[in-house]
């Protein structure tokens, strides 16, 4: 299983490279991890490894976000922080955006857990007693 | 000499609420925001869990802002809607709807970015209250759940993001924190009402050092998260027992924040004509804050009114108006953008 250790900020953007080359087959990426826990600045950093220059900021207002790569691919930034019912994801059009092809990742997927694609990488990241983080990957059917 | 009038129908539609507005130069005549007593007085019910909810509230919106506005839909000269950045599903109703209504009556069709919207929101004039737009240039801070920006205004159509949040927003840092402390969400405004009776200075917690003008929340709200996390191993009733001033010195942190970027902008620029736009204009703290410093240095600082902060299709309808004036209509191919830009 794909895990690594990370201490400091400066390592995560070679993390996000080898999880991206890891799993290059994939699109769907759901992250799991507490608040605070560092989902959307990892996020950001797997943004950098896909090519994209632009502002990653939190979608949790927004649900979604957009971003280009330098081959003007889109990428989609989800959070579904703030829905209550499974039917507001429907009404965001989720399924536009997760059947697209286009890479998606996702933040608190917890919350639409039965819409889900069947296959995923499921991103964990664990909050260590001395601040440090353990990331995990895993590929879901 | 007698000026016509120019009558704008402005809709909004970029994320949760579905928004009419009607507009006359800059007298606002009705601005609808969809709710419950929308649907009572169009005849119909809000479903619990509407699906696609801006495709059925559209309709009974705009029918209302018109009725409201007590005009005619053949006086309507321009429909002016949200073209981004949004949700591209909610986008898509308003934009569909514009341009339906903008063939069917043979008027312009005008597309609006919603940021540009809540800046031209400082124009709108109320029967009834005294005018007091702000004057070019000005400098906006425009802070809500999903935007945390300052604004450089050279004229009603020429603005430029000169500083804006790198992750989270000023708002959503409210709410988190928020939300940990045991308090409902949106949790800003109960933040604001228990910052009242605490302490600023009791807790200090971590504040960005990020270049230029730009904004970063993410490490404060983290920094705010394990503060509990370890106070609360000692004591588990500490956020009970602390909240006022865990509330307030949280909302002192996020507006010392604000704060310090809006002074340096305003110093490197020179602009003194100092505004705020988006729901976290609310805040009281905020405001009083933003009132100390306008004294301070000598600002001419202008808040508008609460209404006209939050998303609405009043500020979409004028910044439609000051468009019309200069004849910047949009083809009926237009589709919408889900990105920020400005």
């Amino acid at each position: 299983m794909f895990s690594r250790k990370v201490t400091s900020l400066s390592e995560l953007q070679g993390v996000a490279k080898e999880l991206i080359s890891e799993f290059q087959e994939e699109r769907v990426f759901a992250f799991y991890g507490k608040m605070g826990a560092g989902k959307t600045t990892f996020i950001q950093s797997v943004c950098r490894a896909l090519g994209s220059g632009d502002n990653v900021t939190s979608p949790t207002f927004a649900l979604i976000n957009e971003y280009n790569t330098a081959d003007m691919e889109s990428i989609f930034h989800f959070d579904f922080y703030r829905i209550k019912e499974l039917e507001e994801a429907f009404d965001l059009g989720y399924e536009d955006y997760i059947y697209s092809g286009s890479y998606c990742l996702i933040e608190w997927p917890e919350m639409i857990d039965p819409l889900l694609p069947d296959t995923i990488v499921e991103v964990k990241i664990e909050v260590q007693e001395d601040e440090s983080r353990i990331i995990t990957a895993e590929k879901k059917h | 000499m007698s000026e016509k009038r120019i009558t704008i129908l402005g809709i909004e539609s970029s994320c949760d609420d579905t928004s009419a507005a009607v507009i006359q130069n800059e007298l606002i005549l009705s601005n609808v925001v969809a709710n419950q007593k929308v649907h009572e007085e169009f005849g119909g019910v809000v479903p619990e869990l509407a699906s696609r909810a801006h495709q059925q509230n559209i309709i009974p919106v705009v029918d209302l802002a018109i009725k409201r506005a007590g005009i005619d839909r053949t006086d309507i000269d321009a429909v002016a809607f949200t073209r981004g950045p949004g949700l591209l599903g909610s986008l898509l109703v308003g934009t569909s709807f514009a341009k339906g209504f903008s063939l069917s009556l043979d008027i312009p069709l005008i597309e609006v970015n919603h940021l540009q919207g809540h800046v031209l929101a400082l124009f709108i004039r109320e029967n009834g209250i005294e005018y007091n737009p702000p004057k070019f240039p000005f400098l906006c801070l425009l802070v809500s759940g999903g935007n945390s920006q300052i604004i450089l205004v050279r004229d009603y159509l020429n603005m430029e993001v000169i500083g804006q949040t790198i992750d989270d927003a000023a708002g959503e840092a409210f709410d988190k924190c928020a939300k940990v402390m045991g308090l409902p969400y949106p949790g800003g405004p109960h933040v604001d009402r228990l910052a009242k009776e605490g302490d600023p200075n009791r807790f200090e917690f971590s504040r960005p050092k990020i270049p230029g003008l730009d904004y970063s929340f993410s490490g404060l709200k983290t920094n705010f998260l394990y503060f509990l996390r370890d106070q609360i191993k000692e004591n588990e009733n500490f956020v009970e027992e602390n909240k006022a001033d865990l509330c307030a010195s949280l909302q002192h942190t996020i507006i010392e924040i604000l704060l310090s970027k809006l002074k340096r902008a305003a110093k490197e620029t020179g602009i003194k004509e100092i505004t705020i736009a988006g729901g976290v204009s609310a805040n009281s703290g905020l405001r009083n804050a933003l009132k100390n410093n306008a004294a301070k240095y000598g600002w001419n600082l202008i808040i508008p009114k609460f209404e006209y902060t939050m998303d609405n299709a009043a500020m979409i309808a004028i910044s439609g108006y000051y468009k019309y004036l200069k004849q910047e209509f949009t083809a009926q191919d237009t589709v919408p953008f889900a990105r920020t830009q400005l």
